[in-house]
């Protein structure tokens, strides 16, 4: 099977043959595994997924535009996303992290929000989408559009989590407002990645805390998840074969059945911090499948090599010979993640099946 | 129903606007600021921080009840200050040197307010000079840490080591929380308490101050 071909098998619950790999590392980690590469001769593996631009958007504005929307000054080093969300650097210590300011935070009424210049996705992949495709496909790989943050995230980074949270509460106009802009752009986004040819969409919100659901299933189920449908409807409409990724952090148990109706075929990270994969796999395992499961908040950066190998074959012998799990880290790997551990979790996906 | 309790059932609801009405309506029929704000808010935001903990409610239910008590707060103010009640105690309250998440922060500091503490927020990125220096100049009784990534959370760790240096530590109880944070974790580096949700913070906050 080519790469591409064993992922979809994997992910489709119908064996497969080689672990796909797929981890992020902070620069600061990524540096020092570079060094250790290129010191030890050790070679790194392809990434599962081939990413594929974005799409294009009517009047694209630059950092000086967006900063007028602004009553204070940046840091040097501040980027503005396409909303005109900034993102400032912190201290030294903060390493690559940085501070968001929400554009929309301080306006209460609808006439507000709708003079603001939401940017506009144009309809139809762009001849680059096409070309990623391609070039993914003849290199056997899986072309992914990544497009995380997908509803919730992107209104709550515009609007802030808090504004947003309240308006969903008690000013559904003003909530409906900013998701139904967001939604519109994410609609575009996945349908353009389905008409480019794309195998699969990644979308994601964070809707869940370390221990509990970020809100009740009520409000989820009144404001985000029939956006989340309608965007994976219109996009399975172009291609029912799609592959439909989902990422939250934190405890997401509770919505699991919302997801499944929504479309989404698997569920990323499952922290073991926070779920219970074991149960979690027994209960859903036949209707969805996972990626992830090596926690980024404990055996990444704490555990031993012996450990994380230990967790790679415990958790491949659960799901099986089918598959239903891309195991890999839950998150981007922080800077006290020892390179070791890295290397530690490639070569047990490795060793795990050598033995198919 | 008395005013206070339902002053007490529209926090729980979110309702500013009837907040607002029925705290003025309770102080024009000569209800002390005092008891408006304990029977009334008070009582309210322990009642929605007891139903956040069992996952009754969540945050978005907690952040417009927190709204409605500051509205409130606002109405009684002047009251309060006449008739000298002072607030439970202080809390200096951030997110540790090297993190830049505030919403957790920003969570347990809205149900310590509403159990009636005062908190000196330092906001995000803030090392152990700044939090000596708060402690000092407030006589905060409560130190709270929050970080959200292990990459900072061994940070909580290092500003007690800074409270200790200043000479400040038994003086003050240090309590720590974010996600990765845990009570084996908390142990290690010395915290007096780490609690896993806002609400719980501010309870234990609560009785560090009445002890």
């Amino acid at each position: 099977m080519t790469d591409r071909e064993n992922l979809i098998s994997l992910v489709r619950r119908k064996g497969y043959e080689r672990m796909p790999f797929e981890f992020s590392m902070t620069p600061d980690l990524a540096d020092r595994f570079e060094k250790y590469c290129k010191e030890t001769g050790y070679v790194p593996p392809v990434r599962a997924f081939a990413d594929i631009p974005w799409s294009g958007v009517k009047e694209p504005r630059d950092d000086a535009f967006w900063k007028k929307q602004y009553s204070h000054d940046f840091k040097g080093g501040t980027t503005f996303n396409q909303y005109g969300v900034a993102n400032e650097p912190g201290s030294a210590a903060c390493f690559h992290m940085t501070r968001m300011y929400h554009p929309l935070e301080e306006m209460t009424e609808l006439s507000e929000l709708k003079a603001y210049p939401y940017p506009e996705y144009i309809e139809g992949p762009t001849p680059e989408q096409i070309a990623a495709v391609e070039q993914a496909h003849k290199a056997g790989r899986f072309a992914m559009g990544n497009m995380q943050c997908t509803i919730w995230e992107t209104a709550w980074y515009a609007r802030s989590m808090e504004m947003l949270m309240m308006d969903m509460m008690s000013e559904s106009e003003l909530a409906n407002f900013v998701l139904d802009k967001v939604t519109a752009n994410s609609m575009i986004n996945a349908v353009n990645f389905a008409k480019a040819g794309a195998d699969g969409i990644y979308l994601g919100d964070d809707i869940g805390m370390q221990s509990s659901i970020m809100m009740s299933k009520e409000l989820y189920g009144t404001y985000i998840k029939p956006r989340l449908k309608a965007i994976i409807d219109a996009a399975k409409a172009i291609n029912p074969e799609l592959v439909v990724f989902y990422h939250s952090c934190g405890y997401v148990t509770p919505f699991i059945e919302d997801l499944i109706e929504a479309g989404v075929d698997v569920l990323n990270p499952i922290q073991p911090e926070s779920m219970n994969f074991e149960e979690i796999h027994k209960e859903y395992g036949d209707r969805i499948s996972f990626c992830g499961t090596l926690g980024t908040q404990t055996l990444m950066p704490f555990g031993t090599p012996k450990e994380i190998r230990e967790t790679v074959f415990h958790y491949l012998d659960m799901v099986g010979r089918k598959g239903g799990l891309l195991i890999c880290p839950t998150h981007i790997l922080e800077p006290e993640v020892p390179v070791e551990n890295v290397v530690a979790y490639i070569e047990a996906c490795k060793e795990y099946c050598e033995k198919f | 129903m008395s005013i206070t309790a339902q002053i007490n059932e529209m926090l729980q609801k979110g309702k500013a606007k009837d907040v607002k009405a029925l705290v003025n309506q309770a102080l024009e029929e000569g209800i002390t600021a005092k008891e408006i704000l304990n029977d009334g808010l008070i009582s309210g935001m322990v009642e929605i921080g007891d139903k956040f903990k069992e996952n009754k409610v969540y945050v978005p239910e907690v952040l417009i009840a927190a709204r409605a008590m500051n509205q409130g707060v606002a109405i009684l103010k002047p009251y309060l200050t006449k008739e000298g009640v002072e607030p439970v105690g202080k809390a200096v309250i951030c997110t540790v040197k090297g993190d830049l998440h505030d919403i957790g922060k920003n969570l347990v500091k809205m149900m310590m307010e509403g159990v009636g503490i005062e908190c000196i927020d330092l906001g995000v990125d803030a090392d152990g000079d700044k939090i000596v220096a708060a402690v000092k100049e407030s006589g905060a009784k409560v130190v709270c840490l929050s970080a959200l990534l292990t990459t900072t959370m061994v940070n909580q760790g290092e500003i007690i080591e800074a409270l200790k240096a200043a000479g400040l530590r038994d003086k003050v109880k240090v309590m720590v929380g974010g996600a990765p944070v845990t009570q084996k974790f908390a142990d290690e580096i010395g915290a007096d308490a780490y609690t896993s949700d806002a609400a719980s913070a501010a309870e234990v906050a609560l009785s560090f101050f009445k002890n």
